[in-house]
């Protein structure tokens, strides 16, 4: 035990975890205005495995990672407008519509990935960022002030994110919305303009932290993303559909990963314990879905389509 | 009034699948004045409504307001011709505060930013020029429904509505609630406003418009000013014929108790106390009603004597039979009978035929078994004389049940109920949502049981049928009977101890 | 919103984690694969298409013999091979493998017609294809997945006419017409140990793995036995991430070995690409195996442990031949040449150390050294 509490340990183990989290806050965030405004979206990790291989191709062919990134929000925003118009326009079953998106994603970005890429090559990947005078910082600095520059958008965009749904009459409308779409739309709030805003934003949000994923790994393969887009989905349900609580949701995850890494690497956790051990982070969050589950109430109208008169 | 009516609506016909809903229909409204919309359920008021806010398009018939021809199209465009509606079902999101429900769908004076602060201040000056005060800051959850109705009216107010409907917006306060709101309206009247009042209670409509249109199954049955109406000349205008508002009651000795409840304690399904140390006897030959606000306990108190709820404190008899936290079955082989009040919930199985739901308590009886198994021959004939004897309008005894209207549902409920002979019966609501013929039928039943010797409880948020039927009249109160009290008691008084005063302190106010 | 309603939610993101885990656990073996149906489709001509896989089939250009032959009782006539294996065909790891090998049959043998159906991690779809192979007459009907054990010995018995190979596997279920083969991928392991050992200057190594079962087990504990053998201070600090598939927690647990001193890493399956690159960002010399990765990090890869499936496939070749149709199991492995030490030429590696290596592979050949003893 006492290997773990050095300081290049701690730091990677905090690093680390803060790593693993990125992908799943962005699209748990974009996931998170979709069900504020009653749209369940399935198909984010489908989303994000496109988003992830357009990021990583275009990076392959430009060698810029920003053209990269913008190729996958690119993507993010078609696929997020699609996703609308399936939900919304066509007022398709969310719980299975979405899987459908999954699917597609899954399966696109891996006959792209074939056609056009074949055998994994390795791309550049985000720069670093030391952020002057933090990173200096003993421990600290090495933890929180040390990341590539997607790290630290993406924990911006938290508060950005408080901020429209907390402040801006867009952020309203979303609520109001989530909640009781006839009351909004009987004071003229369109529910189809805000429901395809927001799924569209999950959807820029997908592709987005599909393309930092891939970016920041610097390689793609056939089913990259591994399900975290449905790790994502959960999350928004442990956070208790608020920026906050997705990010803790998505640091704890990602933390007891990284911690779970660490301990297996320094032989804390026995090898025999292994297996069962990599079970720990997804454990612990349906622990803690079930007890946030019990005292927060989801958007009442998340899943239902909206019909005005009926 | 002014010489152009603020509201025409000529001709107006709106068709759903199978339905007309509103047909050919005209209604005017002047600035300054309530004009009544009166009709039974399903009589169409709200959706001539709902074409008026732009909620539905009509197939066909025209509007004009002020005089200009106008298409309202959404409710936007309602909210931009200075309409506001209050529906039937609050429109509130709960989770938002009053003032975001307020703000939800106006320009802000912020751009894109809230300015909520604006907004509360506004609210504050409107509430307290109307007698409308509430806190801008509250989450609309947390309000009771009188104060969330008074948002609603803000709501319109704040968006300048000269022309306000109202759809049924008594339904759910307390008598001084609806004081309280009439004063409201009467002041907005006063201001020039035009007001659309729906409502099915007759006191209330005569109390308030100016004048009544009368709908029935989509037409227009009768027009008339309120001077001159009377409660039996609605009624009559809403069924088609002359109703009996009040049954006639003869005289009956009433007898021993024959349902005894002492010390009741009840926890609801939040885990809160929904029942708090209630003592209640009702005697043979005696109607007790119980009167309230609904949540205040009546549902549980009928749910636990009829063992379908347990009880934490305290004793139920029926006929002398203990009957504490004893089975359905127990509690029926001791004599009871009861209506709930989820007709199609926990009354009647929808989907099963008439003949199925009137057997669906008396399946074990030896009548109808045949060797164990049953006879459907005399089923079928025990069904028919039900469905005969109680006037159920249904096409055959093999109909599901979910097609038959609502006073047709109650009236076969009450069929199956009264064909043993109870010592008790509870009926909860026994005439919401039934139209006026129905609940006329219902009414005499009850009152014919009483003749028989059965003690009834009769549970309602009607006051004007818990006044026409009651012998004696308990009002409930945070789980609690905060007094028993005759017909003699007024109105007034009754709506003070629904409101959670005694009746000592309702009688000195 | 009801409680019921929230119970409901509760009950279904539990099931949906649930799921995750299953996938992330992976199922036994080499299942390099974890995602659900909806692959590639890269077909030409008559393909035989089974619920979304790849099908490629590659016409035989009829080549009379290559230049390195082994003395070979050619076929009669020329002969169909199917494949059908879990992950991508060119995944720089398992599938690609038994492909590649496939490939160079082809161009020693008269081989009429190849078949690949890859990216079956389903079993019931890989059932499902390799009963389909069978039915259209192909000659021998390769099942690149331990976990498809259970579907063959179902099938092999309604197709005596036809062969069999299910690997990695050491079984052949008393059936004629089954071949079983493995990769004793432990003695690359061991000999990639030894040179890691000697080049490591911290004295700690980090292995990346999936699952600690079967391939990658066997190449674990061989290269930490190897490492071992070689300088007894050293510490090997092992990582299974529990996934086949999840590059991130690969590149995590790359990261890890990083921040616990390791300065030599290597590890298996298809998700180590994640791991290379960390390796690569930090200059640190890894190890491949399953085939050469040096194209993945050119400065930092030392060397590859690469599989040669030819070695058995003409083996079997050779029995079906003969007329045997089944019931042996092959091993490639260092003395037989189906195993092979790649060395990455861009990698300066001294003379003494390589020189290491050598004797090692020359150890095991002799039976000197047991690599898992
Ligand atoms: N959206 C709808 N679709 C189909 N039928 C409807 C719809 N809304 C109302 N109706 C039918 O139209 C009739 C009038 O309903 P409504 O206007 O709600 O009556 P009221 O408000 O007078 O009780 C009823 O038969 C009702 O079932
Ligand atoms: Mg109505």
């Amino acid at each position: 035990m006492s290997d773990f509490f050095t300081e290049a340990v701690l730091i990677a183990t905090v690093a680390g975890g803060i790593r693993l989290a990125v992908p799943l806050l962005l699209a748990a965030l974009g996931e998170t205005f979709g069900q504020r405004s009653g749209v369940l979206n399935l198909g984010v990790d489908g989303i994000m495995l496109l988003g992830a291989f357009t990021g990583y191709y275009t990076v392959l062919k430009t060698g810029n990672v920003w053209y990269g990134l913008l190729a996958g929000i690119a993507i993010g925003i078609v696929l997020g407008l699609a996703s609308s118009l399936i939900s919304v326009t066509l007022q398709a079953e969310q719980g299975i519509s979405g899987i459908g998106v999954y699917l597609f994603g899954l399966g696109m970005s891996d006959l792209l990935f074939q056609r056009l890429v074949g055998t994994p090559v390795p791309i550049t990947k985000f720069p670093k960022i030391d952020i002057p005078g933090l990173s200096d910082i003993p421990w600290l600095g090495g933890m929180f002030f040390s990341h590539s520059v997607v790290v630290y958008l993406a924990f911006l965009s938290v508060p950005v994110a408080m901020f429209i749904i907390n402040k801006t009459n867009f952020g309203m409308n979303i609520r109001a919305v989530g909640e009781n779409p006839e009351a909004a739309d009987s004071l003229g709030v369109s529910v189809s303009r805000v429901r395809y805003a927001t799924v569209t934003i999950g959807g820029t949000l997908a592709g987005a932290a599909g393309a930092a994923l891939a970016i920041d790994l610097g390689i793609f393969q056939q089913n990259l993303t591994n399900a975290q887009g449905f790790i994502a989905i959960a999350l928004v349900y442990f956070g208790a559909w608020r920026p906050l609580g997705v990010m803790a949701g998505a640091l704890l995850y990602g933390f007891v990963n990284s911690l779970v890494l660490q301990f297996k690497t320094l032989g804390i956790i026995p090898q025999s314990w292994s297996d069962i051990a990599a079970m720990a982070p997804a454990i612990i969050t349906i622990l803690a879905l079930v007890i946030v589950a019990r005292r927060f109430r989801a958007p009442s109208a998340l899943t239902k389509p909206f019909t005005r008169g009926t | 009034m002014a010489d152009v009516p603020m509201l025409e609506m000529k001709g107006i016909t709106k068709r759903f699948p199978g339905v007309l809903a509103n047909d050919n229909v005209d209604f005017d409204l002047y600035a300054g004045e309530v004009h009544t919309l009166l009709g039974e359920n399903g009589a169409g008021k709200s959706t001539l409504m709902k074409v008026l806010y732009g909620l539905y398009q009509a197939d066909e018939g025209e509007m004009r307001l002020n005089g200009e021809p106008v298409t309202i199209t959404s409710p936007t465009s309602a909210i931009e011709h200075n309409i506001g509606m209050i529906h039937q079902h609050f429109m509130l999101v709960d989770t938002l505060t009053v003032a975001e429900n307020v703000a939800l769908g106006l320009h802000s004076s912020r751009g894109a930013l809230t300015d909520l602060d604006a907004v509360s201040e506004k609210i504050v000056d409107l509430g307290s020029q109307y007698g409308l005060e509430i806190d801008p800051a509250a989450t609309v959850w947390q309000l009771a429904v009188g104060q969330k109705q008074r948002v609603e009216i803000i709501k319109a107010l704040y968006r300048e509505a000269q022309l306000l409907i109202l759809d049924e917006p008594t339904a759910v306060l307390t008598p001084q609630e609806v004081d309280q709101l009439f004063e409201t309206l009467n002041q907005m009247t006063a201001d020039g406003r035009g007001l659309i009042f729906i409502s099915h209670k007759l006191h209330e409509v005569l109390a308030l418009s100016d004048r009544i249109t009368v709908l029935r199954q989509g037409r227009v049955t009768g027009y008339t000013t309120t001077e001159g109406a009377t409660r039996a000349s609605l009624a009559s205008m809403m069924v088609g014929r002359d109703v009996k508002l009040a049954p006639d009651k003869p005289e009956v000795e009433t007898g021993s108790a024959a349902l005894e409840i002492t010390g009741l304690r009840v926890i609801g399904d939040r885990g809160n106390v929904v029942i708090d140390g209630l003592d209640l006897d009702v005697r043979r030959g005696e109607i007790l009603g119980i009167a309230g606000v609904s949540g205040n306990g009546q549902r549980e108190l009928a749910e636990t004597i009829a063992g379908l709820r347990d009880a934490e404190a305290g004793s139920i008899s029926i006929a002398g039979t203990d009957v504490t936290n004893g089975r359905p079955v127990d509690v029926r082989a001791a004599g009871l009978a009861y209506v709930p009040e989820g007709r199609m919930k926990d009354g009647s199985i929808g989907l099963f035929t008439v003949a199925e739901n009137l057997l669906l308590i008396d399946h074990n009886s030896k009548e109808f078994l045949d060797a164990g198994l049953l006879n459907f021959d005399a089923i079928r004939t025990h069904s028919q004389t039900l469905v005969d004897e109680f006037a159920v309008k249904t096409p055959s005894l093999d109909t599901p049940v979910r097609s038959l209207s609502g006073g047709n549902i109650q009236k076969l409920i009450l069929a199956r109920e009264l064909s043993g002979t109870p010592n008790v019966l509870i009926a909860s609501q026994p005439t919401r949502g039934v139209d006026i013929g129905a609940a006329e039928y219902i009414h005499k039943r009850l009152v014919a049981q009483r003749s028989e010797d059965t003690a009834i409880l009769v549970i309602s948020e009607d006051l004007d049928e818990i006044f026409g039927l009651s012998d004696r009249i308990a009002v409930m109160y945070e789980g609690r009977i905060m007094g028993i009290v005759d017909t003699s008691i007024t109105r007034e008084e009754i709506g003070l101890m629904m409101a959670g005063v005694t009746r000592e302190e309702a009688a000195a106010g | 919103m009801s409680r019921n309603a929230w119970i409901w939610l509760g009950v279904a993101a539990a099931a949906l984690l649930v799921i995750i885990i299953v996938a992330v656990s992976g199922g036994d073996d080499e299942t390099t694969e974890t995602t659900v149906a909806a692959e590639t489709t890269t077909t030409a001509e008559e393909t035989t298409t089974t619920a979304g896989e790849t099908t490629t089939t590659v016409e035989g250009e009829t080549t009379t013999t290559a230049a390195e032959t082994t003395t070979t009782a050619a076929a009669a006539e020329p002969i169909r091979i199917a494949i059908v294996a879990p992950s991508a065909s060119n995944d720089l790891a398992f599938t690609q493998s038994i492909v590649d090998a496939v490939n160079v049959i082809e161009g020693e043998r008269e081989v009429a017609e190849v078949a690949v159906t890859d990216g079956t991690f389903v079993v019931d779809d890989a059932a499902a294809a390799i009963r389909d192979y069978a039915a259209s007459g192909f000659d021998l009907v390769i099942a690149h997945g331990s976990q498809y054990g259970g579907s063959l010995q179902e099938i092999a018995p309604d197709f005596p006419e036809t062969t069999f190979a299910w690997g990695t596997a050491a079984d052949t279920f008393g059936l004629s017409n089954v071949f079983a083969y493995e990769a004793a991928s432990d003695e690359g392991g061991y000999v990639m140990g030894v040179l890691g050992a000697a080049l490591t200057e911290t004295g700690t190594i980090g292995i990346v793995g999936p699952v600690e079962v079967g391939d990658a087990k066997l190449y674990v504990d061989g290269y930490k036995a190897g490492a071992e053998a070689n300088d007894s201070g050293v510490t090997v600090n092992i990582n299974y991430t529990g996934s086949f598939s999840d590059v991130a927690l690969a590149s995590e647990a790359a990261q890890a070995h990083a921040a616990a001193g390791a300065d030599i890493m290597t590890g298996t399956a298809q998700m180590v690409v994640g791991a290379v690159g960390v390796a690569a960002d930090q200059g640190i010399p890894w190890f491949g195996t399953q085939a050469n990765q040096t194209s993945l990090a050119p400065e930092i890869v030392v060397a590859s442990q690469v599989y040669k499936w030819e070695i058995v496939l003409r083996q079997i070749l050779d029995d079906m031949a003969a007329g045997t149709l089944g019931g042996s199991v092959y091993v490639i492995d260092l003395a037989n040449e189906g195993l092979a030490i790649e060395y990455n030429d861009g990698f300066a590696l001294s003379a003494e150390v390589k020189a290491l290596g050598d004797q090692a592979i020359a150890d095991i050949i002799a039976g000197a050294v047991e690599p898992t003893g």
